[in-house]
């Protein structure tokens, strides 16, 4: 289970605070959803979480199946089982895709005490999990993301989060830049992880990408605190409704 | 910046980065590399005395006729007069060799010294993979026992030191009008040998051509050695120049290298410089290259090796419609300093001249670059563009950076830019998140930016053997680990 404890959090070197005081449980088997408005902290908690540079946690914990993760470095974290899918995907030119997924996923699997994998079996792995998102191999032979399209961008976050088998996902605005039909094929990859051994934190602005994958509970964020909570119900009430109660009351 | 210049309008750097960078208008006119400033006569250090008064003492036992003789005694009168140059000389402002060099080696005369094929190999490191023609140099001699070259009569190879005796030896030693540089005089007075490649019209040359020059010894010497090449016209070549140290053989050393290219009409040649060897030594080098019509020339510099070092360049475009890349990359550390002086001299219209070097500074590591593109009046069709990146990976470490246009045409593209910046925290954070280790992440990142530059070199093998070097040199430092 993740659990958020009255987190405190401001940027490094900066007096203003971003989270104030967010507390959150997300038990294992389940997805949630966090919503908010812009600069409502969303994209914090989720650097946060993966262990960022440049924030300080001033107050309060976060515990990845009762253990804290705030001392850990993000690869640590990662060998954990912690994964974030990011909402602006780097560009790394000069290493290719599959370089860049297998340097990664040994890794991952050395520091949890797996053996590596062979050639032929990392290129099975890849070809099965790259197919369903629809992704051709040739792209994977290209520099990491470099001239990439917002959505294959997205899918080759997603292909990423397969291939490392993560337990804890935390995607950080996955939807936006996405087209209807990519969005689509991210949120089948995004339901065929969904497992009782994985906890899934979804961050999102919109509604739309929740038709797509339903959560089992809805957090609003606002203003550096969880707001309200619900079922899935309460993403299309906000959907109607929009985040002006929550910001008038933060204000 | 990139667009078209109007006459003689000068450099203007593209900088985007956290340190200075010397940005200078041309100087009019005035197109060598080794400019002497106007300046009154100064007191001659010690390693200039003992370069010359060393020169009257071996000047007996090195190779050539009378023709060489009186090359090598002029050059040596040029040096006395200009001296080692110093930083009031513009085109050696940021180094400073007259107070670098405390003192003069003994100089090599090309005694033998017991090698071994595998020490050569060892020393090679991963460039003994590439299958190549092998001329093999120790200490700046010749040595026919460790060389192979089956080539039979495709190429002609022979050794400098033969070919002094001949009527070309002035040729061979001239200073392709540089007489104002003292390291080239230096290199013209004492080369002991070096190879003089003529390839003949025509020739397709499969395996690459590999000038090894090895320093040995547990006693450091000075080792001057002159390469000239004659591709003829139409023909294809892969040359590999490599400045090793052998194993068990001393740290330090002076190097003096100089290699003349002409590149005749519609001919390809890449041309790639490995300088990997002692870090104590001090390594200067001169290519000074002209192109016939319709060539293409790719030169490549690599540099992890010395104390201290100097690739100067001069390309002049002889034919139109030529083609010039000359790239690198230099990973310096501890308190190495590696200079890249560039002169292109575009002299004939519808030239197109290429120039990419990436640099990793640690420590207190300082990486120069210098880049001046000439096109005179008449060249008219001129595309050049020029770009200098490095990584400075320690508050250190030092990059100076001096662009220069001399544009005299006016229809013309020409541009150049330079930057320097730490590692993307960013791509670290993301790397890092995947699971990959800090120090493998920033070994990966440091691979992908300087990967930009290699990708220049065009073969497999020696693109490969490249990428393994770089990536010893980050296995054996401190740049994995992180700051």
């Amino acid at each position: 289970m993740l659990e958020i404890r009255d987190l405190h959090v401001k940027i490094e070197d900066e007096d203003r605070e971003i989270l104030k005081g967010l507390s959150l449980k997300v038990p294992k088997g389940e997805v949630h959803a966090i919503m908010g408005p812009n600069g409502s902290g969303k994209s914090t908690l989720a650097h946060v979480i993966a262990g960022r540079d440049g924030y300080e946690v001033t107050k309060g914990d976060i515990l990845w199946n009762g253990e804290s993760v705030l001392e850990m470095e993000p690869e640590e974290r990662a060998a954990k089982g912690v994964f974030l899918a990011f909402q602006y995907p780097v560009e790394i030119p000069g290493v290719a895709s599959l370089t860049f997924m297998r340097s990664a996923m040994n890794a991952v699997r050395k520091a949890r005490g797996e053996g590596e994998l062979t050639t032929p079996e990392f290129i099975k792995l890849i070809k099965d999990k790259a197919q369903k998102l629809k992704i051709d191999m040739e792209m994977l032979k290209r520099p990491v993301n470099v001239g990439f399209s917002g959505g294959e961008k997205k899918r080759s976050e997603i292909l990423q989060m397969e291939v490392l088998e993560p337990s804890l996902c935390v995607m950080d605005e996955t939807d936006s830049g996405l087209d209807i039909d990519a969005l689509r094929i991210v949120a089948e990859g995004v339901n065929s992880m969904r497992s009782k051994d994985r906890a899934m934190l979804v961050i999102t602005h919109y509604q739309r990408l929740l038709n797509h994958i339903v959560p089992d509970r809805v957090h609003v964020l606002a203003d550096g605190k969880i707001r309200k909570s619900g079922d899935a119900q309460l993403a299309l009430e906000l959907e109607k409704s929009g985040y002006a109660e929550f910001q008038e009351e933060a204000a | 910046m990139e667009g078209k210049l109007p006459v003689g309008v000068g450099s203007e750097a593209l900088d985007e980065q956290s340190r200075p960078t010397e940005s200078r208008a041309p100087a009019l006119g005035n197109v060598g590399l080794g400019r002497r400033e106007m300046n009154v006569a100064v007191m001659k250090t010690k390693a200039e005395q003992a370069l010359t008064e060393n020169f009257a003492s071996v000047e007996d036992q090195l190779p050539g006729g009378v023709d060489a003789r009186k090359v090598r005694h002029a050059a040596i009168g040029r040096f006395g007069a200009l001296g080692l140059p110093n930083r009031r000389v513009e085109a050696w402002k940021y180094t400073d060799l007259r107070s670098a060099l405390k003192e003069a080696l003994p100089p090599s005369t090309g005694r033998e010294v017991d090698v071994k094929p595998s020490d050569l190999a060892a020393a090679l490191g991963p460039l003994a993979a590439i299958d190549a023609q092998q001329i093999v140099f120790v200490n700046g001699a010749y040595r026919e026992d460790l060389s192979k070259n089956d080539t039979e009569n495709a190429i002609n190879v022979g050794s400098l030191a033969e070919a002094l005796s001949s009527p070309e030896a002035a040729t061979h030693l001239s200073a392709e009008g540089r007489d104002d540089d003292p390291v080239l005089a230096l290199n013209a007075a004492y080369a002991t040998d070096g190879a003089v490649v003529r390839i003949a019209d025509g020739t397709k040359l499969d395996k690459p051509l590999l000038l090894l020059f090895a320093r040995a010894g547990v006693e450091p010497c000075f080792a001057a050695a002159r390469n000239v090449v004659r591709v003829g016209n139409g023909a294809n070549v892969t040359l590999i120049e490599a400045f090793v140290t052998l194993p068990g053989a001393s740290q330090g050393g002076q190097e003096n290298m100089a290699t003349k290219v002409s590149v005749g009409e519609g001919a390809s040649v890449a041309h790639v410089k490995c300088t990997i060897d002692s870090v104590n030594g001090t390594h200067l080098a001169n290519w000074l290259v002209d192109l016939g019509a319709r060539a293409t020339y790719h030169g490549f510099h690599f540099t992890t090796g010395c104390k201290l070092v100097r690739n100067q360049v001069g390309v002049t475009f002889k034919g139109e419609h030529a083609q010039i890349d000359i790239s690198g990359t230099f990973l310096v550390r501890d308190s190495q300093h590696v200079d890249t002086t560039l002169v292109v001299d575009h002299a004939v219209p519808h030239g197109t001249s290429r120039e990419l070097f990436k640099g990793v500074l640690e420590d207190q590591g300082r990486g120069v670059f210098q880049g001046k593109v000439i096109v005179q009046p008449n060249a008219q069709k001129t595309d050049g563009k020029q770009m200098a990146q490095v990584l400075m990976l320690s508050p250190d470490a030092e990059f100076d950076s001096k662009p220069e246009l001399e544009i005299y045409a006016d229809d013309v593209v020409c541009g150049h830019g330079s930057t320097s910046a730490d590692l993307d925290e960013e791509l670290l954070f993301y790397c890092r998140s995947r699971g990959i280790p800090e120090a493998q992440a920033r070994a990966l990142l440091i691979e992908s930016f300087i990967g930009e530059a290699i990708e220049k070199v065009e073969r497999e093998d020696v693109r490969e053997a490249l990428v393994e070097l770089a990536g010893r040199w980050l296995a054996e430092g401190g740049t994995a680990k992180g700051t």
